[in-house]
């Protein structure tokens, strides 16, 4: 939600209407359409999750075991986006701190406080609301998961400098070309999904997460003494 | 070994596509009748703020911006009863056993809400709701891995399809006479008791998919402001028990 497509979504539909019906009063054809529609666009999200998962197989490994090492010191997990994907980076603390089976560590998504947020885009700036959160909460330890389909916000942009500068983990899920976020010395990691759909690269986001999140948990539930092979 | 999640598109397959296509048409043409769109889901709640945001404001420049609000406060069903008016929407994304939805979706009934359930695990009772688009799976991280957010993107990507059948925004001609004979029809039409009587007369202001009305509660002794009652010919006649 952090930004607007116009061109590939609305070609992807357009054979559905080639002109406007004004006069139709039977439904079977469009429901029809929107039935192979839907299965259409869900074969694409499918594919892209598939594909972006085997294109970031090792880093989302490394990833997932350095936030490991990072929560068994005790470290938290700060996830951060706007629109859309702040609701998806709320998803993603809810699975890390409340998870349906696992070992539960303490998340929050920085977008999730009405009170901090509206303060802090009225007193210093909307592109200062997770940057001043992360001045307050981080310690080095900690690690900043930013979610944005663009790549490009600048909220987003400025918070995970700050995040690195203070020793956290930085990882940032991007779409599109990667936009800022692809060229950023201040991630540790990028994982950019390759679509123009907003859509397709949320649904993709959420498989990386839940990526994240199951190798954290397999490296956490090994003992202490173990070596990491 | 990493835990393998299932890819959310997988699972959209004849049935769930059909199910997700009639919804949207459904969803359009209230929306064309100006409904707004009421969202809950206790259990993860960023569901219930996504679908909000991805109506009322569209990643697709140009689509319209449609009333759509989450309803997360600690008790859902009194938030949308107060909220919804008849004609509107209610989406829950919730298990088929949560109890604020299982209310909720039973008096949206009476509220005159068309309803819709996203989930996934065991399903709700088939008429549970007006549309239940479910996934059929016992992996209990399901809400987690981006399918819900699939299901809801596909929903709205669908319901503004619609917009451009004009035509086909209108309610179907057999949905019309239906309602016309309700009245005179054997069935009772489901009501909640707004007012409880004020006296002996037992009349109790309720509210039904029409609106609201007074009806005679004399055969029901007692009866309380929320409860759901059968409403037949002016009369309260039967007394639902709910569950929670």
């Amino acid at each position: 939600m952090t930004g607007h497509t116009t061109g590939k979504e609305s070609e992807s539909t357009a054979f559905l209407y080639p002109f406007i019906e004004s006069e139709e009063t039977d439904a079977t054809s469009l429901l029809d359409d929107l039935a192979a529609s839907a299965r259409a666009k869900a074969t694409e999200s499918a594919r892209l999750q598939r594909e972006s998962l085997d294109e970031y197989a090792p880093p989302l490994t490394a990833a997932g075991i350095q936030m490991a090492e990072r929560f068994l010191r005790g470290g938290r997990l700060y996830t951060l986006g706007n629109g859309g994907s702040s609701t998806d980076a709320a998803t993603l603390a809810s699975l890390f701190s409340r998870p349906a089976r696992g070992r539960p560590v303490a998340a929050w998504s920085l977008a999730a406080d009405e009170a901090v947020v509206t303060a802090l885009g009225n007193d210093v700036g909307f592109e200062l609301i997770f940057k001043r959160q992360i001045i307050a909460h981080a310690r080095d330890r900690d690690v900043a998961i930013a979610l944005s389909t663009s790549g490009n916000s600048e909220d987003l942009m400025t918070a995970i400098t700050e995040a690195k500068q203070r020793g956290l983990l930085t990882i940032g899920f991007s779409g599109h070309d990667g936009g800022r976020m692809a060229a950023a010395e201040d991630l540790d990691f990028c994982f950019t999904v390759h679509s123009q759909s907003i859509h397709r690269i949320q649904e993709s986001h959420a498989m990386l997460g839940y990526r994240l999140w199951s190798v954290t948990q397999e490296h956490m539930a090994r003992p202490l003494s173990g070596a990491h092979a | 070994m990493t835990t393998t999640a299932q890819l959310g598109g997988s699972y959209i397959g004849a049935d769930l596509s059909a199910d997700l296509a009639a919804a949207a048409l459904d969803m359009a043409r209230r929306f064309h009748d100006g409904a707004t769109l009421w969202v809950i889901s206790p259990q993860w709640e960023p569901h219930a703020h996504h679908v909000a945001v991805e109506f009322v404001h569209p990643v697709i420049m140009g689509k319209r911006a449609l009333p759509s609000v989450a309803l997360v406060e600690p008790d859902p069903v009194a938030q949308a009863r107060v909220a919804s008016q008849p004609g509107d929407l209610l989406i829950a994304v919730a298990s088929a056993d949560q109890p604020a939805v299982v209310d909720a979706m039973r008096r949206a009934q009476a509220w005159g809400v068309l309803t819709l359930w996203i989930g996934s695990g065991p399903r709700p009772p088939a008429g549970a709701a007006n549309h239940i688009l479910w996934i059929d799976t016992d992996d209990p991280m399901v809400p987690a891995t981006g399918t819900f957010v699939l299901m809801y993107h596909l929903l709205w990507e669908l319901t503004h399809v619609c917009f451009e059948h004009p035509g086909l925004l209108r309610p179907p001609a057999d949905e019309s006479t239906d309602e016309v004979c309700v009245t005179c029809s054997d069935e009772g039409r489901l009501a909640e008791v707004l007012l409880e009587p004020a006296d002996a007369t037992g009349q109790a202001l309720v509210r039904t998919a029409n609106g609201e009305e007074w009806v005679d509660t004399t055969i029901l002794g007692e009866v309380h402001a929320n409860d759901l009652v059968l409403v037949h010919a002016g009369a309260a006649i039967t007394r639902l028990e709910v569950s929670s």
